[in-house]
């Protein structure tokens, strides 16, 4: 008995099962998914990144940065990413929306370090809005910012130049034992700047319709603009 | 190994074993090929091995080599990964696959030319990758790192590996269709579907927003249970008979446990994006997929602890089925994860820690690479007609394996823990979390050293057999390919 095209049928099919199901079908369903158009500001969320944050993305992409942080954050009352007592890492939870003009989306598998998705509308540790001369002490040496960090230095991302004429505005200020030699000044690379330009575009603070229908126990918001409000608290 | 060397016969037990010349032809007729995707295989795992421990290292020690952008861990990682996988576990399920479908099909290989060629051009795009990783061209989607400019390479290799399997599957003698035949034929089919829809979806023409994120779970995960699984479940139903010299017990629900896994399992990974920015019915769909998970588990116990069952005894004999036996056990605990892990409750914790480390490294070491190796110390010394070199390294790389594994897996898993209620603890601040794990990444990274020592012993010892057998390889090789109209027949 030769069963083999039978054996052949069945598991084409039983790949085509799941291909159709979960491939195909949510292609099919919301692979069109288009931006939210908000006619009382004029404009379409999500927004597109701009030049720099888009060429840092392709640094955030080459340096392996998901390996180690996730870009999502989880809804009330599953982990600690947002609501009362929780980490605050974001306003709301991230909907399929958030990464609509995405060309590679970066969930991310592992949180060894904390998440990002929200990173540029959150406070740091010390509860202090974060800018990118932060970003640049972070990246050059975690060390510097927060002792216990186990992330790793970053270095390369910046250079060492004389100084010639008027010192750098974007010349690191560093303590004692990393400061260069006299007449020099460390400055992040093109590299260094636009991955901090990406980092600071990092912030889904935009409420879309489908953000208020999620399950979010106590006080509910209603706008973006007093969210707006809060964040300037 | 020279303990096992008496079961030159096939006994598996749907059918009579045919004669022992038989077996012998086919293996001589594998061995060009076995040899170059074995130890193609074993160099990547080496490789593997020292960029895990590089990788483990930094994770604890961020200090280490961090001056150098080609190393930091953000590149290191993945290579590892992809090494292992694309390097490491595929060309040794290609060698697994191709002797198995060969030996129950007693079907010969028609010469090695172009097989060979696809072993070149399969390693060279593997390299070509991770060079590409480290350099900055990763895509960063994790477990399809390798750049675009490596994977059509890859794509093409395969074809020209693959087929001979279907070759010798088809050109074979036998009309009965055994269990390991099954998986290996779907699993040699079911690749090159889920990584080209994974590559056209993902990176050659991405597709919007999170179907990216519901493609490349469907990918990961079946590319796990369809593939690795499938080949190492070959083995299995394979060694298990042979070695234990009794049939596959309850056999007739092993048909139910592979349409199963085929039909329901390819749906359970996306569980892992429970909580993600997808459409709720997925994530659902995902869990009841994950829990249905439990019917083949039930199966592969009843399968093969009924093989097993009063016949311990004969894991003292055999190296081969000791390996087995712990991949059998490892794969008892992956599907049990997959199960628990789709609870809302377990994953709110387990999710984005280390528990998902572990539960990679006990899917592709503790299972996947334990039940290959035994494969291998069975296939090796039949194909090069000798026996192993070494008794000693193979126990040495069987007790390392194992305790590697052990201490590996559990010390991510308990540190995955200890870090997920952690990280659920708003009150903990986040350089808390990571300070707590440190002293298990520690243990992780002793536990990858001691694997490394047990890869070594397995290396030296298959270069030391190979070399020992090397002039008899090399004109048996010649005989062979000129001569090989009438060893297909």
């Amino acid at each position: 008995m030769n069963r083999a095209p039978i054996l052949f049928l069945g598991v084409f099919f039983a790949l085509a099962f799941s291909f159709v199901g979960l491939v195909l079908t949510n292609q099919l369903t919301y692979g069109s998914f288009s931006t939210h158009v908000d006619e009382d500001e004029g404009k379409a969320f999500p927004q597109a990144l701009p030049g720099l944050a888009a060429q840092g993305k392709l640094v955030y992409q080459d340096l392996g940065c998901v390996t180690c942080h996730t870009q999502q954050v989880r809804r009330e009352g599953f982990g600690s990413d947002i609501g009362e007592g929780s980490r605050g890492w974001g306003e709301r939870q991230s909907v399929a929306r958030d990464y609509l003009r995405e060309e590679r989306v970066l969930l991310g598998s592992q949180r060894i370090g904390p998440d990002l998705r929200n990173l540029a509308a959150r406070k740091n540790a010390a509860g202090v809005e974060i800018t990118a001369d932060w970003l640049y002490g972070y990246l050059f040496d975690p060390k510097l910012v927060s002792v216990d960090s186990n992330m790793p230095r970053y270095a390369f991302l910046f250079k060492t130049q004389k100084i010639v004429g008027e010192p750098s505005a974007k010349a690191l200020k560093l303590p004692a034992p990393y400061a260069p030699a006299a007449g020099h000044e460390i400055v992040p690379t093109a590299r260094g700047e636009a991955l901090v330009a990406y980092l600071l575009s990092l912030k889904d603070t935009y409420a879309y319709p489908e953000t208020k229908n999620v399950y979010t126990p106590p006080a509910p918001k209603e706008s973006a603009v007093e969210e707006k409000k809060e964040g300037a608290k | 190994m020279a303990t096992d060397s008496s079961l030159n016969t096939e006994l598996t037990p749907e059918r009579p074993g045919p004669q022992p010349a038989e077996a012998s032809v086919v293996d001589a007729s594998l061995r060009t090929a076995l040899v170059a995707l074995t130890g193609s295989a074993l160099v990547w795992l080496l490789v593997a091995s020292v960029l895990a421990i590089i990788a483990s290292w930094k994770l604890h020690t961020p200090a280490f080599m961090d001056a150098c952008e080609y190393v930091t861990y953000g590149r290191i990682q993945p290579a590892q990964t992809n090494a292992f996988i694309f390097g490491w576990g595929f060309n040794a399920a290609f060698a697994v696959a191709l002797w198995l479908m060969a030996r129950l099909s007693r079907g010969s290989l028609p010469g090695s030319g172009v097989l060979l060629i696809g072993v070149i051009f399969w390693n060279a795009g593997v390299t070509l990758g991770i060079g590409g990783i480290l350099l900055g061209f990763s895509t960063s989607l994790e477990g399809l790192e390798l750049p675009g400019f490596a994977t059509p390479i890859l794509l093409v290799a395969y074809a020209l590996i693959a087929a001979w399997s279907l070759v010798v599957f088809r050109s074979g003698r036998s009309r009965e269709i055994y269990a390991s035949q099954w998986y290996v034929f779907a699993a040699l089919f079911w690749f090159p579907w889920l990584y080209a829809v994974a590559q056209v979806m993902l990176v050659f023409s991405p597709v919007r927003g999170t179907v990216q994120s519901v493609v490349h779970a469907w990918f990961t995960t079946n590319l796990f249970l369809l593939w690795f699984g499938s080949i190492a479940l070959a083995a299995i139903y394979y060694f298990l008979p042979k070695l234990l010299l009794k049939p596959v017990s309850n056999y007739y629900l092993s048909s139910l446990g592979f349409w199963w896994l085929a039909i329901f399992g390819s749906w359970a990974g996306i569980a892992r994006l429970i909580g993600g920015p997808v459409p709720a019915w997925v994530q659902t769909v995902g869990a009841a997929a994950s829990f249905m998970l439990l019917v083949p588990l039930v199966i592969f116990g009843l399968n093969f602890f009924g093989t097993f069952s009063g016949r311990w005894s004969v894991l003292k004999e055999s190296l081969t089925l000791r390996f087995v036996a712990f991949g059998v056990v490892a794969l008892m605990f992956v599907l049990l994860g997959w199960v628990l892990n789709a609870l809302h409750g377990v994953a709110a914790i387990t999710q984005f820690t280390y528990v998902t480390a572990a539960e990679t490294q006990l899917g592709l070491y503790g299972f996947f690479s334990m039940v290959v190796f035994g494969a291998l110390y069975y296939i090796v010394p039949r194909v090069l007609n000798t026996a192993w070199a070494s008794a000693p390294l193979a126990g040495v790389h069987f007790a390392a394996s194992a305790a590697g594994v052990v201490l590996l897996v559990g010390s991510l898993l308990i540190g995955g823990v200890n870090q997920g209620l952690a990280l659920a603890d708003a009150g903990v601040p986040f350089a808390e979390v990571t300070k707590a794990t440190q002293p298990y990444l520690f243990s992780a990274s002793v536990a990858l050293v001691i694997l490394a020592i047990g890869q070594l012993a397995f290396a030296l010892n298959f270069f030391w057999t190979l070399g020992r057998a090397s002039a008899d390889c090399v004109r048996s090789a010649k005989t062979l390919l000129s001569t090989q109209p009438e060893a297909a027949r």
